[in-house]
């Protein structure tokens, strides 16, 4: 290999890395809402679209500044998981994990639905002032990275961390934990199921709103943004559906393997394998561990 | 009932050790169950009684030993497999199809006995329609033995407990199993339904003539039923032998019996 | 007052086992299949038998497929628009290669197909179960619309990528392609649909659909009693496959005549028909047929109402709709999870007790 293709390799390898960082970011709203109450969360990727669209609809209807559109995009988002959490969540308890995915396959429809008669259908430029073009200081050697990529992992990180103190350190993190272990011995000693998912669904929503501009600022936001969710899920498969740190990590896998199959598989078999290639990857995986990277072999009992 | 093959042994369990990770569940444990008795496996919670009994109808694979059913010796073998030849259980936790009725739950113990193809399955006629009536009878006749018949076509899951158990038993029966493993049949079941459930149990014993492995924790159940007891503690074997035996077994008392507020 | 079992009484098995045990509800079904062959071509005309009726029935025969899947055997599957592409592309490379053949025979074959790679992708349900299954369907839906884009073999090199019904007839009389008449395309495939129906009825209540719901209900449990996983998911998987693929097939053929893989055939189709199993109810052949109608019929009614009732605007109709549909869903969820088989059952309760509360 000569010095021309290892860069083009650690070229594709970054730019791979920095897409899964985008595919973390929404495999980490999935695990938030797995791990407090153990529901797929179809919409994940929806709400990142209309975290998206809420934010430039209120900047350019209303012609808010950037940092007050943020915050009413937050606003909007805590109301929405108040509402999910009232409307649907609390009617659903105890039932079978297969009716609250579709419950939120239902969600994903009602919140593409709104979005769409709300703010309009067409493909909007999301212009936040993030950084944009390519990182000089590597171009110069010869490897080209988005900046906003670069941007959009040290944003990750920070949220990670920020997560990690929250789930650890707080009360309601505790709670949290608590009942992501057992729904109903949390009830036993006092917290409250209803308050829980509507903290961990407004931090869903807030997780997609960071998402949705990370993915908006780089390609529009449009409803493609929507499909990440399905993404995710090879992502989840490979990290463990309620492991943080799987989820950043899976994400990567996810982003690294289907950038280096596209570029060095993709031409002999007619392109576009980055379509399926995250599926192949996960499915792969799970018949040789089919605990994901981080859970634990699992023993049955009867 | 074949009390004349009594000393034929149906069941014979060589030395067997599992454990997970590094937690040891069976440690060298050895006995053997003859043709047509009722042997009971006692011990504390967590000695290890529903990890044996997982061992031997295949479901856990133990690292360690040998066990011999029906003079076939195996270190481990597939749960299907064990079915196939002759072993049928119930579980601790009731593990009966809930979405299922009655009939239904007890016409799945019998899918062994049923053989004919999809395509006649598909057309219900001929073979498929002869079997199924075939063994709807053999399934009345456990349905009126057991004295379900009211809920016959009940889904499983909105009956009560105890009948539950019931028919989680019916369900065993069906498969007109050489060796019946029974895991705490009777818990949580009040005087009157136990009453019932081990009358139930001698019946099957005596008029089908099925080898019974028996696991509970009421004393009382275990001493009037069983032909022999084993006794296991933390994966260990204390001890084996008549139920007059054991219970005078000082380690038996030391480890179980002698301390009162154990079991419920 | 009509729907009363008092005085039926049964004094064999085989009466007890009878399709429909209640000679009400034979009747019921005597008049459905009389209305549905005797009447229906002749009162309804080409819009209603194109546009409602061939889809609800394609559909029911699609559902009817992931309902042996996921409601007996309890494997969720979002491959459904792929196994449906698998049908229809066999069916066309059939159509071209065997005309001679005779148009029911190939899809027949079209479903066998279906149902080896069905049962392909359906060996990791071996090893994993719920929402992780999920991905490897998933695999399946992505790997198969890709192959069938790109690799020309499969639409005969034709430069749109799409394919197209070539004319087939049975008895004389043009089944497929755009020149069949709508009461001839309409006989054809509800004739299919009600073999089939009846076919999985008949697994369903017998060994190896109990089989399917032992393993759906207490996996480990019916491994216990002998029942094998590896035989019962993979012949579930291969079942369900030869409904799908042969729905997809007269999908392709007969209704739309002509198809193009990335539209026809993508994830959305493999949610519908998810929702019209949920909606119609998980382990109910009913229940499919139900689904499947409610699902076809209420768009083209909420769109009718609202551009042609209120005269809005197309495009903000098409997003209205999809609201609807969303919180129907969420609603059907909430007030009746086991869906429409479910109500009909309680529905028949409540009348046979009538006017008595118990």
């Amino acid at each position: 290999m000569n010095m021309l293709d290892f860069l083009f390799f650690i070229e594709v390898t970054l730019s791979g890395l920095m897409a899964g960082v985008m595919y973390s970011l929404v495999a980490l709203g999935f695990v938030l809402i797995f791990k407090a109450s153990g529901i797929f969360n179809f919409a994940q990727g929806v709400m990142a679209l209309f975290a998206a669209l809420t934010l430039v609809g209120l900047m350019e209807k209303f012609g808010f500044p950037i940092w007050l559109a943020i915050i009413g995009t937050i606003a909007v988002m805590i109301a929405l998981a108040w509402l999910i959490e009232r409307v649907m969540l609390r009617q659903l308890v105890n039932q079978e994990p297969i009716i609250l995915f579709m419950a939120t396959i239902g969600l994903a429809y009602v919140l593409e639905g709104m979005g769409d008669i709300l703010w309009g259908s067409d493909v909007k430029v999301l212009d936040l002032g993030i950084p944009q073009g390519a990182w000089e200081w590597l171009y110069d050697k010869g490897v080209y990275i988005e900046k906003l990529e670069m941007f959009a992992a040290g944003t990750a990180a920070i949220m990670v961390a920020f997560l990690a103190v929250f789930f650890q350190k707080t009360r309601i993190g505790r709670a949290l934990r608590a009942v992501a272990d057992d729904h109903q011995a949390a009830l036993s000693v006092g917290i409250s199921l209803h308050t829980i998912w509507v903290i961990v669904w407004s931090v869903a929503g807030i997780v997609a709103l960071v998402a949705g501009i990370m993915w908006g600022s780089k390609s529009g936001v449009q409803f493609s943004l929507s499909l990440i969710a399905l993404k995710a899920l090879p992502v989840l498969i490979l990290g463990g559906f309620t492991s943080v740190p799987g989820a950043i990590i899976g994400g990567m896998i996810i982003g690294v393997g289907e950038k280096l199959a596209e570029v060095y598989v993709g031409p002999f078999v007619g392109g576009a394998i980055e379509n399926w290639f995250a599926y192949m990857l996960a499915l792969a995986f799970l018949l040789f561990r089919p605990q994901g990277l981080f859970g634990e072999k699992i023993i049955e009992r009867v | 009932m074949n009390r004349q093959n009594a000393a034929e042994t149906i069941l014979s369990v060589e030395n067997i050790s599992l454990s997970f990770g590094i937690m040891k569940v069976l440690d060298d444990i050895s006995f053997d169950i003859k043709r047509g008795e009722i042997r009971s496996i006692i011990g504390p919670n967590g000695a290890g009684k529903s990890s044996m009994l997982n061992v031997i109808n295949g479901f856990y694979h133990p690292q360690e030993g040998s066990i011999t059913f029906k003079g076939e010796t195996r270190k481990q073998m597939a749960p299907h497999v064990a079915a196939s030849h002759g072993i049928a259980r119930t579980f601790q936790n009731i593990a009966l199809f809930k979405g299922m009725s009655t009939l239904d739950n007890i016409m799945t113990g019998r899918n062994l006995k049923m053989k004919t193809n999809l395509f006649w399955q598909a057309l219900h006629l001929g073979p498929a329609r002869l079997e199924e009536l075939e063994n709807r009878e053999a399934a009345e006749q456990i349905i009126d033995f057991l004295d379900i018949q009211a809920i016959r076509k009940k889904p499983v899951g909105k009956l009560p407990y105890g009948l539950q158990k019931r028919v989680e038993l019916g369900r065993a029966l069906a498969a007109e199993p050489d060796l019946l493993l029974l895991d705490e049949p009777m818990a949580g079941m009040n005087s009157e339904e136990k009453e019932d459930m081990s009358r139930f149990i001698i019946d099957v014993n005596s008029q089908f003539g099925t080898t019974i492995a028996l696991i509970e924790h009421d004393m009382g159940v275990v001493m009037d039923l069983s032909d022999r007891v084993l006794v296991l503690d933390y994966g260990k074997q204390l001890a084996d032998g008549l139920p007059d035996e054991v219970r005078r077994n000082q380690d038996v008392i030391d480890a179980y019996l002698g301390v009162p507020h154990e079991h419920a | 007052m009509i729907y009363r079992e008092t005085g039926q009484f049964k004094a064999h098995y085989q009466d007890d086992q009878a399709l429909f045990p209640i000679d009400q509800d034979r009747y019921v079904i005597f008049g459905v299949l009389f209305v549905t062959f005797a009447l229906v071509p002749y009162l309804l005309n080409e819009y209603w038998l194109n546009a409602i009726l061939l889809p609800f029935l394609i559909y029911s025969l699609a559902a009817l497929g992931l309902n042996i899947l996921t409601g007996y055997c309890g494997q969720l599957s979002l491959g459904t628009g792929g196994f449906m592409a698998v049908g229809a592309f066999s069916v066309y490379k059939l159509m071209v290669a065997f005309p001679e053949l005779g148009f029911i025979p190939l899809v027949l074959l079209s479903g066998l197909i279906t149902a080896a790679v069905g049962t392909l992708f359906g060996l990791p349900s071996l090893r994993i179960k719920g929402f992780y299954l999920a991905v490897a369907t998933l695999a399946a839906q992505f790997f198969l619309i890709w192959l069938f884009n790109k690799v020309g073999w499969f639409f005969n090199y034709s430069a749109s990528g799409m394919i197209n019904a070539p004319p087939m007839t049975i008895f004389g009389v043009i089944v497929t392609g755009p020149e069949a008449n709508g009461v001839a395309k309409y006989y054809l495939v509800a004739g299919i649909v009600a073999v089939f129906a009846l076919a999985a009825k008949n697994i369903a209540r017998g060994r190896i659909g109990r089989n399917w719901m032992a393993i759906r209900d207490m996996d480990i449990a019916a491994e216990l009693i002998g029942v094998r996983p590896l035989v019962a998911k993979l012949s579930a998987f291969a079942v369900s496959s030869f409904y799908v693929g042969m729905a997809g097939a007269l999908y392709f053929a007969v209704w739309l005549g002509s198809a193009e893989p990335t539209e026809a055939f993508d994830i959305n189709q493999s949610f519908l028909v998810l929702f019209m199993i949920i909606i119609g109810g998980l382990g109910s052949v009913l229940g499919s047929f139900l689904g499947a109608a409610f699902l076809v019929i209420m768009p083209i009614l909420l769109k009718n109402i609202m551009v042609d009732g209120f005269g809005t605007d197309s495009a903000l109709a098409a997003h209205i709709e999809i609201i609807v549909v969303g919180v129907l869903i969420i609603g059907f969820l909430i007030v009746e999870p086991h869906g429409l088989a479910r109500l009909w059952r309680i529905a028949k309760e409540k009348m046979r007790l009538w006017p008595f509360p118990y």
